[in-house]
């Protein structure tokens, strides 16, 4: 038995039902991947399905039980071939378990390609098959035949998985309580939704009956449970329910699953997610039990469903209040001794008779202190507003800021010391205003707008004069179009005869 | 009726004509009143010197200093020849009462004006050029009005208004066709007018050209080689910045000349001028892929216009543009490459790639063809510079 390289390029094979596809690579319509057990099996699919989605193998996934001639057992499963990257992945997978993997359409399928052969294989002698076979697979060395022996549907396989319990898997992170399941006996339910409710968790609930297949259930016995969807779960009420008897956690895996929280499913389940019917929920429990409950999930906010005590017997009257005016309660704002750490200086406001002392002082400063502080000349003084600490003028009242924009002296804080925000409220002060409490106890107003920087105050305005570029480029010429003037019916008439001269020789 | 004033036809058709615009083509003008107007020049100083600012525009992309030239009667001739040649396809001109005789009037005073004297004066040349830059490029708009009970064309002119009213109602439909060259300028009765004018500015015809053009006369522009500054004008024109078939149109054209030149009698000088210009632009194509990534890669230019699979589709002379090179080799092996290319290594190894890949993609056969018909104009081999030319001894007294 021998396998050829492919080329590239190369369109005619021997084996039968193969193509190339648009990269040139061997393809056909389906891959065949063989595992000695069904384990392999299953961590192929355990790995594929966190890297891909199965969904789109599933429209013709088969695992079959076959038996080859030698009468060893393998697990084949057969996946279609959507494209060469989908093939490359499930050939690495394959390999990093133990199978091998093949690719073919219907009898014949010829080993699908690896790094000795980046295009594929084909196989060269292919003879005629024996009766007693249905398939074949043609490897480097050998050519292998094999007989169906039983088909294993995926979603059977998928529901005898047994969920696997995750060490530290009940401790869930912010995103992974956005959304979770509560399962709760219908004896606590009550009590759940009453806690859940005076905890501000949004929830939402619903009675529900898993379904059963089996005669031999016990029909007059209640097995239905209260089914709660929770949002954003606090982490101490997650301790709480995954340790509380009767309570159960699940975590969503996909639209219509949900596993236990702390198990995981050795499957993607939201990979898969076209295995299970619309119109079902599937419940994984620990302990290989599987509900179905009707779906989708039809539940109502849990705060109309918390207890309403009646007391018909007493019933009260609305009594009327009659209101009055307010009795005043302001207090007026004054400046104190602060007590707390000192604020850093973002301000000084300059008596105007010191303004000549700051000018010297602008012209002493580098360039790099005076970047980033603006300044505004007003009635009350100059005021200066630095970025950065602004100590480095040494003049007038410095100033502290409480609030953006809400300057204080030095060491002063306003009392009562109520909060910036209510402050801001009661004094008007908005973005776009600076307002200076001075020590005199008359604070003022100014607008933003009026501040320039200090780099651009401290000059002169220079005349700048400005001049146009040149563009010396040449025009684009444009079309010329020729256009027929109107030359009336008797143009022509006394149109002179050509003078009989000849063309001058060549000058020179 | 007043006779026109020369600033009315300096403004409405040769101030267009240079700059673009609307070329006004009204009835033909006599050779009487065209040596009026050479009199009336100097009345238009306004016109003429709008005329002449515009001819500095054109030359400006051409050479470094335009000399200073005025409009005279030289240019005015070919102008009012070139109206009289456009009042040939006018619609007016195909009326039934338009005789043949009147149209063939028309047609020797055309021809009339534009036989001025041959000219190699550089001014003259450069202020011909400036005047007809644009005359492979003219175009007509030709509309056809339809309507629901008819049809009509009109030929450079705009449709009445009450043929377009009511677009709706009448169902106007208006289909505008722009007509070129072929239709305005190399009709039966244009045409020899035109190759009279063409041959009138060969700088023009070196520049420029159009299908249905008359094919360039090497000896009537082989002189323009000889000026520094226009050939490596020409040059650069001819080789632009496009797509690889765009960039071999203009020398292709200009070898096939070449070879219509070779089954002439030409001066061995002009032959070699020729040769050794075309040479230069084979290496101006050398020179465009100095920068490639790979030095020794083939060239794509000669790669796509060379293909055999295109071979049907090459335009004429382009064979013998890319094989002269190999042939002169042969022939004399001086002219066969660029004096100094050794300076500049990375022009050299596109040299000798260009080289090796045109013997391949062209046989054998051709180049050693072009080099037999070379043989026949090359004969006398040039005095090599580098000798001494030792002075005949003096009598002893």
């Amino acid at each position: 038995m021998a396998l050829e390289h492919v080329a590239q390029g190369q369109t005619r094979f021997f084996t039968p039902g193969v193509a190339p596809d648009p990269r040139g690579i061997l393809l056909g319509r389906f891959c065949l991947m063989t595992f000695a057990t069904l384990e392999g099996a299953v961590s192929w699919f355990r790995l594929y399905s966190s890297e891909a989605s199965l969904d789109e193998l599933m429209a013709n996934l088969t695992i079959t039980k076959c038996r080859t001639v030698l009468s060893s057992r393998e697990i084949v499963v057969q996946i279609p071939a959507v494209s060469s990257y989908a093939a490359d992945r499930a050939a690495r997978l394959c390999r990093l378990v133990g199978g091998a993997i093949y690719t073919g359409t219907a009898k014949h399928f010829v080993k699908y390609r690896d790094d000795r052969s980046p295009y594929g294989y084909d196989a060269v002698d292919i003879g005629a098959m024996p009766g007693n076979i249905e398939f074949m697979v043609h490897g480097d060395e050998f050519s292998q035949g094999y007989v169906r022996e039983g088909d294993l549907p995926f979603a059977r396989l998928l529901f005898r998985l047994s969920i696997r319990k995750l060490p530290g898997g009940e401790q869930l992170g912010n995103e992974d309580r956005g959304e979770l399941y509560l399962a709760v006996a219908r004896g606590l339910s009550d009590g759940i939704i009453r806690y859940l409710w005076r905890n501000r968790v949004e929830a939402q609930a619903g009675l529900f009956t898993p379904g059963s297949t089996s005669a031999f259930d016990d029909q007059a016995r209640d097995r239905g449970y209260m089914w709660i969807r929770v949002r954003a779960l606090p982490e101490r009420i997650l301790a709480l329910f995954v340790g509380t008897p009767g309570i159960d956690v699940f975590k969503p895996a996909g639209v219509s699953c949900a596993v236990a929280v702390g198990y995981e499913h050795p499957i993607d389940l939201a990979s898969c997610a076209s295995v299970f019917a619309q119109d079902t929920f599937h419940v994984f429990w620990p302990h290989d039990r599987v509900d179905v409950l009707p779906g989708p999930l039809a539940l109502s906010d849990i705060a109309d469903l918390t207890r309403v005590d009646l007391e018909l017997d007493r019933p009260r009257d609305p009594a009327a209040h009659v209101g009055g005016p307010a009795a005043a309660i302001g207090v007026e704002l004054k400046l104190a001794t602060a007590m707390g750490p000192p604020r850093r200086v973002v301000a000084t406001l300059i008596p105007l008779e010191h303004g000549a002392r700051l000018k010297r002082i602008l012209f002493a400063l580098p360039p790099v202190s005076l970047r980033g502080h603006r300044v505004a000349a007003t009635e009350r003084g100059i005021l200066v507003v630095g970025s950065e600490n602004l100590d480095v003028i040494p003049l007038g009242q410095l100033l502290c800021e409480l609030t953006p924009g809400l300057l204080v002296p030095l060491g002063m804080d306003v009392v009562p010391r109520v909060s910036p925000e209510v402050l801001s409220r009661a004094l008007g002060h908005a973005a776009g205003v600076v307002t200076v409490f001075t020590v005199d106890g008359r604070p003022f107003q100014v607008s933003e707008g009026s501040f320039t920087t200090l780099e651009r105050r401290s000059l002169a305005k220079v005349e700048v004069d400005r001049v146009d570029a040149i563009d010396y480029a040449a025009e684009e010429p444009s079309a010329a179009q020729v256009v027929n003037d109107a030359v009336g019916r008797f143009a022509l008439w006394g149109f002179p005869d050509a003078p009989d001269r000849k063309a001058l020789p060549p000058g020179k | 009726m007043a006779r026109p004033h020369v600033r009315e036809f300096l403004d409405k058709f040769v101030r267009p004509l240079v700059a673009g615009g609307e070329l006004h083509v009204g009835p033909p003008i006599p050779i009487p009143d065209v040596e009026r107007w050479e009199m009336e020049l100097g009345d238009a100083s306004v016109e003429l010197v709008a005329v002449d600012d515009a001819r500095a525009a054109v030359l400006s992309t051409l050479v470094c200093s335009p000399p200073a030239f005025v409009l005279e009667a030289d240019e005015l001739c070919l102008a009012a020849g070139l109206h009289n040649a456009l009042f040939l396809v006018h619609p007016r001109a195909d009326a039934w009462t338009v005789s043949d005789k009147q149209r063939r009037r028309i047609i020797e005073s055309a021809l009339a004006l534009v036989s001025r004297p041959l000219s190699r004066n550089r001014t003259r040349v450069l202020a011909r050029h400036a005047l007809l830059n644009h005359i492979f490029h003219l175009t007509r708009n030709d509309v056809t009005v339809s309507w629901w009970t008819g049809r009509a064309r009109f030929q450079g002119q705009k449709p009445p208004t009450r043929l377009t009213a009511w677009k709706g109602v009448r169902r106007v439909r208006e289909e505008v066709t722009v007509v070129d060259f072929d239709e305005l300028l190399a009709v039966p009765d244009t045409a020899p007018v035109i190759a009279t004018l063409l041959r009138r500015t060969p700088l023009t015809q070196l520049l420029d050209s159009h299908p249905g053009a008359p094919a360039l006369h090497w000896e009537d522009a082989v002189f323009l080689l000889r000026d520094a500054e226009l050939a490596r004008a020409v040059a650069y024109r001819l080789v632009p910045d496009a797509m690889p078939r765009d960039q071999v149109v203009g020398p292709a054209r200009l070898a096939a000349a070449f070879e219509q030149m070779l089954e002439r009698a030409p001066d061995e000088a002009d032959v070699r001028a020729v040769a050794a210009f075309l040479v230069h632009l084979n290496a101006l194509f050398c020179l465009s892929e100095v920068n490639l990534r790979e030095p020794g890669a083939k060239s794509p230019l000669i790669s796509t216009v060379l293909a055999a699979e295109a071979a049907g589709q090459r335009p004429r002379g382009l064979a013998t543009l890319f094989a002269l090179p190999g042939a002169l080799a042969l022939v004399d092996a001086r002219l066969s490459i660029l004096p100094g290319i050794e300076s500049v290594p990375a022009l050299a190894r596109r040299w000798s790639v260009h080289r090796a890949q045109t013997a391949e993609l062209l046989s054998d056969a051709v180049i050693d063809a072009l080099a037999a018909r070379l043989r026949r104009h090359l004969r006398g081999a040039p005095r090599d510079p580098s000798e001494v030319i030792a002075l005949p001894p003096t009598e002893r007294a």
